[in-house]
């Protein structure tokens, strides 16, 4: 070994490098260009680098896997609940850091105030001018407006029922595309980004580019009322009047799958954006959750008594609360994870359609009548016995009664805002911080460049979820599956064999191969294990009469204290020494000894037990104490 | 009085300062924001996976220039570009790797195969063959600086790591000194009567000398004591070995059997592990200059590559035209493969089937890193590890492979039905391990 170390010319020992590191010292660093102007590109990558090291407070939360006897196994485990729990640190650190932008809200000072008193006048008041213009009126012609936002808040679309659609900025107020289709437009919705849109329109569905020039006809969807675009899937749904929800695979143009949901014309859906499942509203009051991979609904529930005017989902919660509106005037928020009745149910004053929908902050805008209503986060879903509406956080009440209806009330993602569209155009008010403050550029950004855009399309389309995965439950994925509740022949056949090896039979092994077999079968087969002693026989001489199931519980300790007790140790001792699965004739022997010396004991407890009863004999009354004895 | 305050984004600190600047990218790492990251994250992966395959141009040139099939590569130990390859008409040819160019043809070397060929210091080298010669050639010249006559014809040569000396094996083996023309000393084994087929010296205990032979033996000699230390009869004959280049005590065997053994020499009753994939005898083995790896090629027309320790699914290169692979070789620097085969074509191949030669930036770094570890964590999705697993295999090759997995699992059964109708215990079954070594003489 030394003459190998001598060879490789291993590291020499530390203290004759430091004698020789006075010629090293005289030269300093020189800055090295070439290095430095290469460096930029060819810097080590992150994942090369020296992590940070953990800290003391999160060392406790590493799990050491102290059980498993694999050296291995145990390292890669450890080391992966360690990089966890770093990572863990890391994020909560970079979630604080990067937590830039403020969030808006109004609070009162006095106990008196109330923030629905506020009116929008009093808020962009307040505000100032920049932060003001989200305030707008737009007058439209053109009857009831649907209204859209992409996802990144920035471009809105609008479709009048009359034809009137319509695509713009919304910040600054460009207009991207108009059209006059001249026909009943009942829904709109943009797909992946601005560049797409997609109109219900009175026949079918039709997909128009930028500039409004028309892409698509999609004759599958007959008389659509009501679009979403699923945009990690690149599906686009669609339900109509037949009551059939369609699936279109925007990327690959095909019609995934059709749903019949048997229960008439639909005009109410939304989806999920946490795990993609599509809520829709039937005219009989209930509402269904439809995934691409069920013909049938996922959930089911009679929501409301008539017809189910609006859905939304709770985007803040991770999904976890949706809001429905009926026409019996009632408003209830509803757990997506129990079904059993309405967490909070309240009546609205107007009558006719109210819709409803969640900010991404958790605030529930209430649309009905005349009026929109603004409710916030915590005691929306906080469970309430009467059936009274949550604290208003804010009201507003449309400028004229003529443009009632209420068709379409969205909030601005990323804003402080609400828009919704009515018979006489749009309307948008501030909502203080109903917005979400910090957007993530990967996913959606106010502020993208158009190649940012482009790259952002891309990349979307590379990771374009398969439809197969949509599920109630979207964390299925990555997960183990489920173990199987079907048991295998092969596995019938080991608990059979198990089975008869304890009865003590041992005739038939059925076709489990030798090497599959535990080590008291191999024994069995090969001959070698000692079937003339029963497991455990001694345990029962010494401690008597107990059931089952109680020595099973015993601890090992107790056990072998209890072993101990009784006559005969060192022989019992012997034996437990012995090894069982070995025919021995000697253990054999004193076994059997044993058997003896246990019966004869037995036959004289039982001897002196019947001369006791002869002898004597029992009392027999409370008297008899009293009698002489003779 | 109300306090009100609405969120406002500061367009300056999300728009670019100067026309041409990067936009700045803000982030926001609350998992609500990014629905489906798990999901999105296979994808990915998946991708990643499907790429790598997607990529997987694993063949670089190959080199002509003989006539016969190839019978033997040699690496300069020292260099990275430098490789000799011997073939069946008696040539030699001195190959750069970067240039791809011919340093030195002699394409009458020796008459009849050339057997074996092994550098020597100084930019020379040795070669063998069954004419019964052993020659030593300089890098420029077509004639030899120096021929050692010998008495019958020679299958394998071997250089000494450090000093003048050099072994051959024949029906002996023998050590010879550059500087005398006849062998200085003889050692075999003393029951010993077969062909020795190679003979390599360990790589860094440069006196232990192994050897492979016709008679089913693996023997090991030391050079000092002037003797057969030890020999270990097999089931199967060997028909190539190399010493690891990290472990100096491990050695891999190439065997008929069609299975790969490295065997730790302490304990040369039970080989360390099996490697099993080729359908036909291995006829060559070489390690990887780091040791982790090891490339073997096959009668099967396959060259494998197999990591150190995983004896399964190793990677696979094939092409059309490629004949039985008789000699393989990892080049100096562990990126690349060579392979030579009957059809007289040395093959440079990458040692990683979808590695990207040329400059990576950085960024492309980061990226495929990037892409390793998706697939390092998802590897255990189906789907991914299907992709990631699955190799196309030339139709005959993929046939004997089912067909011999037909017969053994017919083996198998039968074993067990023979297990089954024996007396209880009278026969066990013996684990593949203990199967390859039948007797280990000292």
């Amino acid at each position: 070994m030394e003459s190998l170390i001598a060879k490789a010319d291993a590291i020499s020992p530390l203290f004759k490098k430091r004698k020789t590191s006075h010629s090293s010292s005289q030269k300093k660093k020189v800055s090295d260009y070439t290095a430095q102007s290469i460096s930029k590109s060819t810097s080590t990558p992150k994942s090369l680098r020296h992590p940070l090291p953990l800290s003391s407070a999160s060392e406790k939360n590493v799990h050491t896997y102290k059980h498993i006897p694999n050296k291995k196994l145990r390292g890669e485990l450890t080391r992966q609940s360690a990089n966890s729990v770093r990572a863990k640190a890391l994020l909560e650190d970079a979630e604080e850091m990067l937590a830039m932008e403020e969030k808006g809200g109004m609070e009162v000072e006095g106990e008196m105030e109330r923030t629905w008193r506020v009116g929008q006048r009093d808020i962009v008041q307040a505000v100032g001018q920049e932060a003001g213009r989200g305030r707008r009126e737009v007058k439209l012609e053109g009857g009831p407006y649907r209204v859209r936002y992409t996802r990144n808040g920035r471009h809105l679309a609008i479709a009048g029922r009359t034809g009137h659609v319509s695509t713009f900025d919304w910040q600054t107020g460009t207009v991207h595309a108009e059209l006059q289709l001249q026909e009943t437009c009942r829904d709109i919705t943009f797909l992946h980004d601005q560049t797409y849109f997609a109109v219900a329109q009175k026949k079918y569905v039709y997909i128009y580019d930028h500039d409004g020039v028309e892409l698509h006809c999609l004759k599958s969807h007959v008389e659509p009322t009501r679009l979403e675009f699923l945009p990690y899937h690149w599906l686009l749904a669609s339900v109509g009047n037949a009551g059939y929800l369609k699936y279109q695979d925007t990327s690959t143009g095909t019609l995934l799958s059709s749903h019949r949901t048997k229960l008439g014309s639909c005009t109410t859906m939304t989806q999920n954006v946490h795990n993609a499942v599509i809520h829709l509203g039937h005219q009989n009051g209930c509402i269904t959750l439809w995934t691409p991979n069920l013909p049938h609904p996922a959930v089911q529930i009679l929501a409301h008594l008539g017809p189910v005017t609006s859905v939304s989902v709770d985007p803040s919660e991770g999904g976890r609360y949706m809001a429905s509106a009926g026409r019996d005037g009632s408003v209830k928020v509803w757990d997506c994870r129990n079904w059993k009745g309405a967490v909070r149910e309240w009546a609205t004053r107007g009558t006719g359609g109210t819709e409803v929908e969640w900010s991404a902050r958790g605030f529930l805008g209430v649309a009905s009548g005349g009026s929109v209503n603004v409710y916030h986060p915590p005691t929306i879903h906080t469970p309430h016995l009467h059936h009274s509406s949550p604290p208003l956080y804010l009201t507003h009440p449309l400028p004229s009664t003529s443009s009632r209806p209420i068709t379409s009330i969205r909030f601005t993602p990323f804003q402080d805002a609400l828009t919704f569209g009515h018979s006489s155009g749009l309307s948008s008010i501030l909502v203080p911080g109903s917005g979400e403050p910090n957007f993530d550029s990967s996913e959606a950004d106010p502020f993208e460049s158009k190649k940012a855009r482009r790259e952002h399309e891309v990349r979307a389309l590379l990771d374009k979820i398969q439809p197969d995965m949509i599920a109630l439950d979207p964390e299925f994925v990555g997960r183990l599956a489920p173990e199987s509740k079907l048991t295998t022949r092969a596995e019938m056949l080991r608990e059979k064999n198990s089975g008869e090896g304890q009865g003590g039979k041992g005739k038939k092994e059925g076709e489990v191969p030798f090497a599959r077999m535990s080590r008291m079968e191999r024994l069995r087969v090969a001959g070698n294990m000692d079937l003339s002693e029963v497991v455990g026989s001694d345990d029962e001489g010494a401690g008597g009469d107990e059931g089952g199931d109680g020595r099973r519980k015993e601890s090992k300790e107790e056990r072998e204290k209890r072993k101990m007790r009784g006559k005969g140790k060192s022989l019992k001792r012997y034996l437990r020494k012995q090894r069982k699965n070995v025919v021995d004739p000697a253990a054999l022997a004193i076994r059997a000894k044993l058997e003896k010396q246990k019966e004869e004991k037995k036959r004289a407890r039982l001897a002196a037990a019947a001369a006791t009863a002869g002898g004597v004999g029992e009392k027999k009354s409370a008297l008899d104490r009293f009698k002489r004895s003779t | 009085m109300v306090k009100i305050s609405v969120l406002q984004h500061a367009p300056d600190a999300h728009l670019p300062v100067r026309p041409g600047d990067p936009t700045p990218t803000s982030r926001n790492l609350n998992p609500l924001m990014h629905p489906f990251a798990r999901a999105r994250e296979r994808t990915r992966a998946l991708n990643a996976a499907k790429m790598d395959r997607m990529f997987a141009k694993p063949f670089i040139d190959s080199l002509e220039g003989h006539i016969d099939a190839v019978e033997v590569i040699a690496r300069q130990p020292d260099s990275l570009t430098t490789i000799a390859s011997g073939s069946w008409e008696g040539g030699i040819i001195l190959h750069n790797l970067s240039t791809r160019q011919q340093l030195v043809k002699l394409p009458h070397a020796h008459k009849g195969k050339v057997s074996g060929l092994c550098f020597a210091a100084e930019d020379r080298f040795l070669s063998c063959g069954v004419d019964r010669n052993i020659k030593l050639w300089g890098f420029d010249g077509s004639e030899p600086l120096n021929i050692f006559p010998g008495k019958t014809a020679f299958n394998s040569i071997d250089h000494h790591l450090n000093e003048p000396l050099f072994a051959t094996a024949s029906n002996t083996v023998q050590i010879w000194d550059e500087t005398k023309s006849a062998p200085i000393s003889n050692l075999t084994f003393p029951t010993s009567t077969e062909t020795i087929t190679a003979v390599r010296f360990n790589l860094s205990e440069s006196s232990v000398l192994a050897s492979i032979g016709s008679d089913r033996t693996f023997t090991l000699y030391d050079i000092r004591t002037g003797k057969a230390e030890r020999r270990v009869v097999m089931q199967m004959r060997s028909n190539s070995l190399a010493w690891s280049p990290t472990f100096p005590t491990t050695v891999l065997l190439a065997s008929e059997d069609h299975n790969l053994y490295t065997f730790d020499i302490r304990h040369l009753d039970t080989p360390s592990h099996i490697y099993k994939a080729h359908v036909a005898a291995v006829m060559s083995c070489d390690w990887s200059p780091t040791g982790l790896e090891f490339v073997s090629g096959g009668w099967d027309r396959t060259v494998k590559i197999w990591k150190e320790g995983q004896g399964h699914s190793p990677e696979v290169y094939h092409t059309k035209r490629m004949q039985r692979v008789t000699s393989t070789v990892f080049s100096g620097d562990a990126r690349f493969v060579l392979s030579g085969s009957d059809d007289g074509n040395v093959r440079i191949w990458k040692a990683k089937a979808s590695d990207k030669l040329g400059i990576i930036t950085a960024r492309e770094r980061a990226a495929m890193e990037y892409r390793d570890s998706l697939k390092e964590r998802w590897r255990v999705d189906s789907e991914v590890s299907r992709v990631a697993r699955t190799r196309h295999l030339p139709k005959s090759v993929h046939s004997t492979s089912k067909l011999k997995q037909t017969m053994l699992e017919a083996q198998r059964v039968k074993e067990e039905r023979r297990r089954k109708h024996t007396r209880a215990g009278e026969s066990k079954p013996k684990p593949e391990r203990k199967k390859v070594v039948i007797a280990e003489q000292t």
